[in-house]
């Protein structure tokens, strides 16, 4: 038998048109509860800068891992910096101008972040 | 003092009104400055862990408190991380204390379903002869005994103990210092009589009217509607009102909201609205006559953590049209005619009372100053915002009047540095619980106490 007619039937539901560059964060819609969504987080990258080669990214790490300046969990790379440089700990210049030169790139940037899972 | 001054003249409140009514102007505000830009959060972010601000803490107050360590205990005395220790050999160590107390409220506790524990009620004190000290810096932690006082130090004070390494991995503390008072700052003061009244725990939207006809009186006193002409000139003299939170009471708290049905309490209004509109028109009575700065306290409605913002001027829109009402954060800090004010509205002090086995609210205000820190047991105890650049809590320069509201009596104290300072301790008692306010001069630094009540049927004449 037929379903009684609602109210809400006189605003067609159109069903959204998932597109390549589709914004994240979007509420799921219902229908869809049972196929498994794998939302990819697209960071764009800008081409014009060359990658960072492994050498300051182990600069980078040992910063992180050095205790003297403080923990590193929740703030960038840069904050980091700035804090240790305000506090008279005196941290390497070096690494304040790579962190600069690569701002675009967030590996180099990093900020790490404790999910509650895992590093 | 104030009282002198209204003492009765030849005119006085039995005599006909005079042909010509005098005019008491205000004393001019001569200069006034926010100092509060520290408390002031800008964006908010709360990913970040309570471990930074311990961090910025230690080591910002790491220097000064070497450098007392050195005047202590000799110039020669060896200073070490606890990394670096070496059993037997005396040394200096400056780290964060830490008191591991069992009666402490833990959360974890209380949900853990292994230890199957009922929910431990709220006690005045969760002091307990068990409690132990543990000193922790950058990397390491130890355990404290010897000659320190365990019941009266509270987690999160940055202090430097002189003692040595044992061999069952203690730390036998000999003699331990607090930062001591911050350097002082030049003294601006004016050379004529100007009071700043304090006042806290106005306690509006009880249930009792009681405390409304002394609520009145006060607002009526400053504004020179009371008295004769001795008391009104006298009040002309009051440059500034401070409110130093709590202004609404804890019974504008009410939970109903949350713990009953939606549908029962939909049409009921919050408690706090009538009794911010109260606020309102109490605050538009004074700021037509006298600056008034307006901090929040526990009960009011901002953010819980500390620092706490300002309330915000939509709820008050008769009183914030005029210039002389300024909302401000707890902590606050001013300069006011030269001299510098700072104080909260006593979150810090009652929660070092809960944690200490200090009682007297002076008491705790004097040690807070000495431990260069406003509030040492945030944010273990007391909500915090998570910093991660500095502490803004630190105290940096010694104020001129350093006081807390919401004390339970008014006690004042003048404190005099070795380096010169001078510094004013008052605690603001409860106005609703004891109808007293504090009147402050700011020439010399005095304090006294000003009361409003009425006479009821049950008061002697």
């Amino acid at each position: 038998e037929q379903q009684p007619r609602r109210i809400t039937d006189s605003f067609p539901r159109r069903r959204r048109r998932r597109g390549p560059g589709r914004p994240p964060g979007r509420l799921r819609d219902k229908k869809d509860k049972d196929k498994v969504q794998v939302k990819v987080r697209d960071t764009p990258r800008t081409p014009s800068q060359p990658p960072p080669d492994p050498a300051l990214l182990e600069m980078l790490r040992r910063f992180d891992l050095s205790w003297e300046y403080g923990p590193c969990t929740g703030i960038t790379r840069l904050q980091r910096w700035e804090r240790a440089q305000e506090l008279g700990l005196s941290p390497p210049g070096p690494i304040r101008d790579a962190l600069l030169e690569h701002r675009d790139n967030p590996d180099v940037t990093y900020r790490w972040v404790w999910d509650g899972v895992g590093w | 003092m104030f009282s002198e001054q209204a003492a009765p003249t030849a005119q006085g409140l039995l005599a006909p009104p005079s042909a010509e009514p005098p005019t008491f102007p205000r004393v001019p505000v001569l200069g006034y400055s926010d100092c509060s830009q520290p408390f002031q959060l800008g964006e908010r972010s709360f990913s970040r862990q309570y471990a930074h601000i311990y961090a910025v803490r230690l080591a910002g107050m790491r220097p000064g408190l070497e450098r007392r360590a050195r005047s202590r205990w000799g110039s020669d005395v060896v200073l070490r991380k606890l990394s670096e220790l070496q059993e037997g050999e005396k040394c200096c160590v400056v780290g964060t204390l830490f008191k591991a107390m069992q009666l402490q409220p833990s959360i974890l506790q209380e949900i853990s379903e292994e230890h199957n524990l009922v929910p431990q009620p709220p006690l005045p004190k969760y002091i307990q002869p068990s409690d132990e000290l543990i000193l922790e810096d950058e990397l390491q932690r130890i355990k404290l005994e010897g000659a320190i006082d365990v019941q009266r130090l509270v987690t999160g004070t940055i202090l430097a103990v002189y003692g040595s390494e044992q061999d069952d991995g203690r730390f036998l503390v000999e003699d331990h210092c607090l930062a001591g008072l911050p350097p002082p700052l030049p003294w601006d003061g004016p050379s004529s009589d100007r009071f700043v009244l304090l006042a806290s725990g106005l306690g509006l939207g009880s249930v009792s009217g009681e405390a409304l006809l002394s609520t009145q009186l006060l607002v009526d006193v400053v504004t020179g509607q009371l008295g004769a002409e001795g008391e009104q000139s006298c009040a002309a003299h009051i440059a500034r009102v401070i409110l130093a939170g709590n202004l609404l009471s804890q019974n504008t708290q009410s939970r109903d909201t949350i713990n009953k049905a939606k549908y029962l309490t939909k049409k009921t209004q919050a408690a706090s609205v009538e009794a911010v509109k109260l606020l309102d028109e109490i605050l538009l009575q004074l700021c037509t006559s006298v600056p008034v700065d307006v901090m929040p306290g526990e009960f009011d409605p901002t953010n819980y953590t500390l620092p706490q913002q300002p309330l915000h001027r939509c709820m008050l829109p008769l009183a914030s049209a005029y210039a002389t009402l300024r909302l401000v954060t707890n902590p606050y800090q001013a300069n006011l005619d030269g001299v510098r004010f700072l104080g909260t509205s006593g979150q810090n002090i009652s929660d070092i009372f809960k944690y200490s086995s200090m009682d007297d609210y002076l008491e705790i205000l004097e040690w807070t100053l000495q431990a260069g820190h406003i509030s040492p047991t945030a944010p273990d105890t007391l909500g915090c915002y998570p910093f991660y650049k500095s502490d803004p809590f630190i105290l940096t320069e010694c104020p001129h009047v350093y006081f807390c509201g919401n004390a339970p009596h008014f006690q004042s104290k003048l404190l005099q540095g070795k380096e010169g300072q001078r510094v004013l301790l008052v605690t603001v008692p409860d106005f609703s619980a004891t109808q007293t306010a504090c009147l402050v001069n700011l020439r010399d630094l005095t304090c006294q106490p000003i009361t409003f009540s009425g006479f009821g049927a049950d008061s002697e004449d």
